[in-house]
Formats: C-alpha cells, structure tokens, sequence
C-alpha cells in the first residue's frame, strides 16, 4: 500500500504537472467570445456576394472602414470566380470536347479563384483580424451562405 | 443488405436509373451492332461516327448528372443557427431587383434557405438552384450539374432521333427481310426509341423553355413568378448563357477543413483608434442592468435592404446572462433589437425573442476606452452634456442592480449629430455597450474633449444604422410625427428628464419603444423631465423622435408569425379591454380603462391599418388606444375617436399623424398583431400618448389633457381599445400634448407581460 500511495502520488504529481501544463495552454489560447454571421447580400441576384454592413457586435473591436474593405475585396473576388467571361466558356467547350474528363486532371476557374479567397482569408487574419482577437472562417466552409467572424474574448482587461 | 444506422440501402430507388441506363446502354449497343455495319457500308462509315460521337455525348451528360453532386448545402453548425431556432420566424424576406422574394427556414438544415435552394425531401437535403429531383438520373438537379442534365436531354433528344431514322433507314432497305435478327433488332430498337421519344422530347422542350426564361422547374411548376417577375432572369440570351458558359461551382459538401495554419489568437487586442475629431461620449451605467443580450447578430437579410430597414443588429448587447438574468425582459427587447437585425425587417423585432442568455456568450467590450464618439458637433454637445447631467437620476429602477454597477451611474451623454437621429441610436447603444462592461464608475459628467473611444465604429455605424434604423424601426418612422422638428428634438434633447435609455423594454420591439419615443419626447416637452426612464422604452423613443423628422421608409417588418403565447397573451388582453370597458362604461373611470389600455399597448393589439405604409401602424392605433385616452384633448378628437377600428387611415386628420389609424376593424389575426406593437405612434402626440400609457395608472394630468372625459368616453363608445383616441385626438386638437407628470411610480405591463415600475 505504502509503495501503492507512493506510487500514487508520484503519479499524482506528474499529471498534475501535465495538467498544470495543459491548462497553461488552454489560457494561452483565447476564449471565444461570441460569433457574428455576415449573410449573404441578395440585392443582384444569386451572385454571391456579402453584406458589407458593419455588424453592431465588431464595432468595438475593428474599424470600420478595414472590415468593410475585407468584405468588398471578397466580393469582388467572388464575382471574379463566377464571370462569365472567355475563360469559362472555353473551359466549357473543352470540358465537353473531352467528355468531362479533363475536370480530372484540370482545375476549374472557380477553384482557381477560391484558392485565391482561401489565401487573402487567411492573410486578413494573419495580419489584421488575429491580434484584434477576430478570426474571419472561409464562407466555402458554410456553402458560401456566411462569413463566420469569430470574436474572442478580450482577457487582457479583465473582461 | 447493409444497413447502416443513418441510411438504408434501398433498392427501389435505384429502379429507374437502372432502366433508363440500361435502356439506353443495351439499345445504342444493339443499334451499333446489328444496324451500323450496313449502314457503314450502304451510306458511309461517317454514321457510326456520327452516332458514336453523340452516344458518348449523351453518356457523359448522364454520368454528370448522375454523380455530380448537384450543389447541396452543408448542414448549418449549431452556432450559425442559435439565433434563427427558437421562436425563428418561418420567412425571411429579400429583396433581390426589386423584388420580395421569402426565404424560408429550413428545419432540416438548420439556415434560411438562400433564394431559389429548396429542399429535395428524397435527398434530405438542401439544394442550390434547386430544379427537381430526377429518378432516371436518381440525383437532384441543382446549380452545379444543370448543364449537365439539359445537355443530356438534348443529346438523348439528337441521338434517339438518329437512331430511329438510321434505324427505320435499315428497315426499309430491308423490307423484305423483316424476319431477319438484324432487322428485327433494328425495329426492336426503333420501337423503343419511339417510345421515349415524346416524353423525352416533350421534357427537352420544356426545359428549353425554362432556360430560356430563366426559370428552375421547381419554380414553373410552383408558380412562382406566374404573371409576376422573375428576379433571376438575365434576358434570354443572358440565360442561355448562364446555364451553358457559367463557370462549374465547386462543391459546398466534403470541403476539408482547410489544413491552414492554425491562427494563434491571444489578448491582447488592438482596438480601434477613435480619431480626435471626434467627442467622446461617455456612457455610464444607468442603474438599469439590463443583461444586454448579444445576439448573434447575423447582419441579417436586414442588410439586404439597408437602407430600409435598419435595426439590424443595432445596440450591440453582449449578454451578461451570468448577472442579468433576472433581467430577462429588458434584455430581450435588446436582443429583439439586435436580433431584428438578425432577421429581415419584416419580421417583428418581437418576436425573436428569445431569453436564453444562458448560452450566448458575452461579448467583452473594452471597458476601457468605452466612449461613444459621436461625431463632433460642440454646439450641440454641450447641450447633449447638460442634458445628460441632469438626468443622471432617472434611472431608478427597476432596481435591478447588480454588485457591479451600483456604484456606476450611467451618464449618457447625448451629442447631436449630424443626423440626429445618430445621437439617440448611439445614446441606446453606449448605453447597451456600457451595460455590457463593467462599468466604470465613471459618474462624472461627460466630457466633450475627444477622447479615444470607440466612436469610429459608432460613427460609421450609426449612419447606415440610423438610416436603417429609421426604416426598419420605423416603419414607425413613418409612425412618428414628422411634424417634430430638429429644434424640437433639439429641445427635447436638452431636456433634463430625457430619457437616455438606450434599452428597449425587453418585452417591446425595438420598434415599438423606437415609436415610443416621439411620445415621450412631445410629453417631454411639455412636462418637466424628470421621467424616470421607462425601461428602455424612452429612451428609444428618444431614438425615435430624432428620426421622425427624418424621412422614413415604411419598413415591411411582418409580424406573420408572432410566437403563439404572445397572440394568446394579446389575446386576453382584449378580453381583459373588452371586460374593462364595459366597467368602464359603468363606473366612468378612465383610469382603470387607461390602464387596461395602457397594459394592452404593451401588447400587440388588433393591428390598424397601417396610415403609412407599414404594418406596424397598426399597431400604433393599438398601443395608443392606451395612452391616448389620457391624452385626448379635444372633443374634435372625439369624432375622430369615433373610427373604431373599422376605419383607418381616415381617421387622422391631421399632418401629424397619428396612426391615427385607429381604425382596425377587428382584432386581426394573430399573425397581424405583431405588426403593429412597432407601429408606434409617430407623432409627438403619439409620443405623448406613449407617455400617458405608461402612466396609464397614474392619470393624474387630465386637467392637462383637456378633456380626459372626453377621451374616456369616447374610449367607452369605441369599446375597442385599439386605437381609439390617441392620436386622433391630438391629432384633431393638433398640439402635442403634455405629458402628465407623474411623480409617483408608474406600472406599465410591457409586452409579454413584464411588469415594469417606473418611478417618474
């Protein structure tokens, strides 16, 4: 028994220190606060396109004129992945030339473009979003229905 | 058979897409093989070409429509749809070109389904641009494989016609041999392309004729856009485009989790600068610890008509649910606020109700630099500032404070801005942001000097949001007296006893104290200030009456689905009216009926019909039957006071108009109700009204009222409580009416009803 409570509590100790230590990293890693769901702007149609309207719930914690600026900059990149323009026709002549099976080897424009959204996503929040305590989700992620903004909790204050 | 616990494998449903491909396989096999070699050799070897070329066409568009996932959208994450379950309104509206077009909600996957996605009940799932569900291909059609599947009717429609003339080409060339296998094949073949012909050259027409107009069958067959327009066309030749160029979307469903960096988030946080030119103001907690509860704002549909209707998302509440959760009614008239954001204006901030603090987490506002900056305009603020000090008071109750924030009394520090509306919409949403933090104590007197605040975002927020705000509020706008005028409202400002509530009565739609305010702001006026705030309810309907002036666009906020226990606790209002009217009638006391009257207007009454383009007129005639007894002035009001329900918009005479509508004929559908608690009066006498509701107990300013009898019997005659008098009857006297001054504390039954006791 004694060995046992020895044993016990050397064990004790060391789990304590790892969970000591995970929960220094919990602290680390900042709560989520609450989120915010930028919709969809329908005005023109199914283009897609998000509302730009600055939501109440950020107003605090980043310009305006920056949040819009990301949402108008991924509207437009949107708008560019959906055009209708030379390239995507030819895609679609050459995909029924070679009966769809150039879709397996090729990328389409759409995912070209989509690609390029995942990439200024993720640098917004890199050098903008991240240490205003925001993180912006890929709306692919969501069907392209909503822009999550995640916003964290502020524990610097004390809040 | 495998039988998995979600899906079972079920064999029926892939009868037809079997057939269709085996029918389709087996006889091009067989025309290839019997036919094509004479052919070949009696025409040229280009048929087999020909046909081999339009069969692997024909093929492909199958396969495509078949497999291709056709544009399904993810289930929504629980956190996305918190907001939208509970007490959801059903529809949602957009306006897409001009055009309402309802979104519905859909229960299965837990979002409003974007303009033209439909459910497909076989899929179980929802669907892009959904067309139909095809059981030859077993697939939906939707955005992503339309092409493929009209494609793969117009090359099934070529390649069945090409089989059955080779075809018949053969048999006539080899009549007298019709018992030979080639030839009997060949008819074999001919027959069954015969066959399908009609109803697949019948669908290939049909759908032609839907690309064309850039309709989905769905649509055609629902009818939707029979004799109206169609949001989605882009011209013929635009359509035609569309389905055939249109870049392939990729897919929405299996979309890995991007393997990004993992963004690490850590405090602390930037925040924004407030620039200089800026006035900070100050906003201290008021006494009135309203959890504010923070919605998940989805900048909702709202945002689609911004300028319309406003209210989205407006005072940020981050709930406090931990501390105020006894303050549940005051915080969900801010979350209706916010969540009228959330939801399209149409639907009624009321209903969106939803007190469930408990799982919303709080938004941390930076207690730090909590200012409102309101964009500066020194003149006026300083006026704002007076104002502010002297009501620091008012706030009394319901003495609903917290540990935290009795030591902080809530200054509010109004500035006019520009837009003056802009002040009373920030005055709100400091005041809800402050209740958020801690507050601190900061009971000083605000100051003007410009202080880094978050006045940037305020700003900015507040001039599309005012905007908004003015429509979606507002179709009380349109509600409130537009006869206010900015010195008016200027007045009202300074008036010590302003309200600088930024907090809606839970139980009120924003709107509803939006239309409040102009009431109270006329009251205002003439009383001495001092009011003790009105939860909430004074304060927006300072918000209001600033905006009166300004223009307002009937906001088309429905109030189609109000939760059952709000119809049902409107609807024993109306009785509980009724039955006090006839006691009235008998006793001839006013008071009691103001009262009932006044506990009904916190209730959405029978809706009236809306003098200004907005449902929640309606309700304007409803919640000022309340007040306005009290304030019925003039026996000129009586007449009007006469239009029952029956007669609307008739019934105001006068610009200022009152909502006078008090016409509503009949209690209308519950459906209705809701619309018209917005509908708050928009007049100043309105405004006033709202006032004497809420001291509808009191009815001690009848001397002021000129005629309190008059209004009470002209409340007895209607024996409808909506919209009886009010503001047809200052309307008709045609000067604002004073409120009453009531020193006492004052019961008002807000909507749901909450009691609230407000001290004045």
């Amino acid at each position: 028994m004694e060995r046992a409570g020895t044993h016990g509590e050397m064990t004790l100790t060391g789990e304590k220190r790892d969970w000591t230590h995970s929960l220094q990293d919990m602290r680390q890693q900042a709560a989520i606060a609450a989120k915010v769901f930028i919709q969809r702007d329908y005005t023109n149609g199914t283009v897609c396109q998000f509302q730009t309207k600055f939501p109440s719930e950020l107003e605090t914690r980043i310009d305006k004129q920056q949040f819009e600026e990301t949402v108008r900059t991924l509207n437009n990149l949107y708008a560019e992945a959906e055009k209708l323009g030379g390239s995507s026709y030819l895609e679609g002549c050459l995909a029924c030339l070679t009966a769809y099976t150039i879709f397996l080897c090729m990328e389409t424009h759409y995912e070209k473009v989509l690609k390029k959204i995942a990439k200024f996503i993720q640098e917004q929040n890199d050098k903008i979003y991240a240490p205003r305590g925001l993180l912006l989700t890929d709306p692919i992620e969501r069907g392209l229905r909503v822009v999550e903004v995640t916003i964290f909790e502020d524990r610097s204050l004390g809040r | 058979m495998p039988n998995s616990v979600g899906k079972r494998f079920k064999p029926t449903k892939y009868i037809p897409v079997s057939t269709a491909a085996t029918l389709l396989v087996g006889s091009t096999t067989l025309f290839f093989v019997f036919t094509c070699p004479w052919l070949t050799k009696a025409i040229s070897p280009g048929v087999p070409l020909y046909n081999g070329v339009v069969f692997l066409f024909v093929l492909a568009n199958f396969s495509m429509a078949t497999f291709m996932d056709p544009g399904v959208f993810p289930r929504a994450e629980e956190d996305e749809d918190k907001d939208d379950d509970f007490r959801a309104p059903l529809y949602k509206n957009v306006e897409i070109k001009g055009i309402q077009v309802r979104m519905k909600w859909c229960a299965t996957c837990h979002f409003y389904r974007p303009p033209r996605c439909s459910h497909c009940s076989v899929c179980d799932n929802c669907v892009e641009d959904f067309d139909h569900h095809c059981p030859w291909v077993n697939n939906c059609i939707g955005r992503r494989n339309y092409r493929y599947f009209f494609l793969f009717l117009l090359s099934l429609s070529i390649h069945m016609v090409g089989v059955f003339s080779f075809g018949l080409l053969f048999v006539l060339h080899h009549m007298e041999r019709l018992g030979t296998l080639h030839t009997t094949i060949t008819l074999v073949v001919m027959c069954i392309a015969g066959l399908f012909f009609i109803p697949v050259m019948g669908l290939t027409g049909f759908h032609m004729v839907l690309v064309a107009r850039g309709r989905t069958t769905n649509e055609q067959v629902t009818g939707k856009f029979r004799g109206g327009v169609n949001p989605f066309t882009q011209g013929c030749c635009g359509n035609i485009k569309y389905v055939l160029c249109a870049p392939l979307v990729p897919r929405y469903t299996g979309v890995d989790p991007r393997k990004k960096p993992p963004v690490s988030i850590q405090p602390p946080f930037i925040r924004p600068d407030i620039s200089d030119r800026q006035i900070s103001i100050k906003v201290s907690d008021n006494g009135i610890h309203t959890s504010i509860l923070r919605s998940k704002s989805k900048i909702s549909l709202d945002g689609l008509a911004l300028d319309d209707k406003g209210l989205d998302t407006q005072p940020p509440l981050p709930p406090k649910a931990d501390r105020y959760n006894q303050l549940k009614s005051q915080l969900t008239s801010s979350k209706d606020s916010s969540l009228t954001g959330k939801t399209h204006p149409s639907t009624p901030a009321m209903y969106k109700y939803r007190p469930s603090f408990g799982t919303i987490p709080k938004v941390h506002y930076n207690a730090a630099g909590e200012k409102i900056v309101m964009p500066d305009d020194h003149r006026k603020a300083s006026a704002i500032l007076e104002e502010g000090r002297c009501h620091v008071d008012y706030r009394s109750e319901p003495n609903l404070d917290l540990p935290d924030y009795h030591n902080a009394p809530l200054h509010r520090t109004f500035q006019s801005s520009p837009l003056q509306l802009d002040s009373y919409l920030i005055n709100s949403r400091s005041l809800s942001l402050k209740q958020a933090h801690q507050r601190r104590d900061k009971g000083q007197l605000p100051t003007l000097q410009p202080e880094t605040a978050t006045s940037t975002p305020y700003k900015s927020v507040f001039s599309p949001n005012t905007l908004s705000n003015r429509n979606g509020s507002l179709s009380y706008d349109s509600l409130l007296n537009p006869s206010i005028s900015p010195a008016t409202e200027a007045e009202c400002m300074a008036h010590p006893g302003m309200p600088s509530m930024g907090f809606h009565t839970p139980y009120l739609p924003t709107k509803m104290c939006h239309v409040r305010g102009p009431e109270l702001q006329s009251q205002r006026q003439q009383v001495p200030p001092s009011f003790s705030p009105m939860l909430g309810s004074r304060g927006i309907g300072m918000s209001m009456s600033r905006q009166s002036p300004l223009d307002r666009d009937p906001s088309p906020v429905r109030y189609d689905n109000l939760s059952k226990t709000i119809m049902a606790s409107i609807q024993e209002r109306k009785e509980m009216e009724e039955k006090e009217k006839l006691l009235l009638h008998h006793a001839g006391h006013s008071q009691a009926q103001a009262y009932n009257q006044a506990q009904d207007s916190g209730m959405f009454d029978s809706p009236t019909p809306p003098a200004y383009g907005g449902s929640r007129d309606n309700l304007m005639g409803v919640v000022s039957y309340g007040p306005r007894t009290p304030v019925l002035r003039s026996s000129g009001g009586s007449s009007l006071v006469r239009a029952p329900r029956t007669s609307s918009s008739s019934l105001h005479t006068d610009s200022s108009m009152q909502g006078g509508r008090a016409s509503e004929p009949s209690y209308r559908s519950p459906a209705h109700q809701p619309h018209h608690s917005p509908a708050m009066p928009q007049s100043p006498s309105y405004t006033h009204q709202k006032l004497s509701f809420i001291h509808a107990l009191e009815r001690t300013d009848s001397p002021r009222l000129g005629g309190p009898r008059e209004a009470m019997m002209q409340s007895k005659v209607n024996g409808q409580t909506d919209c009886h008098l009010g503001p047809n009857s200052s309307s008709a006297q045609g000067n604002p009416l004073s409120p009453s001054r009531h020193s006492n504390v004052k019961k008002v039954t807000g909507v749901g009803g909450t009691t609230y006791e407000i001290s004045v």
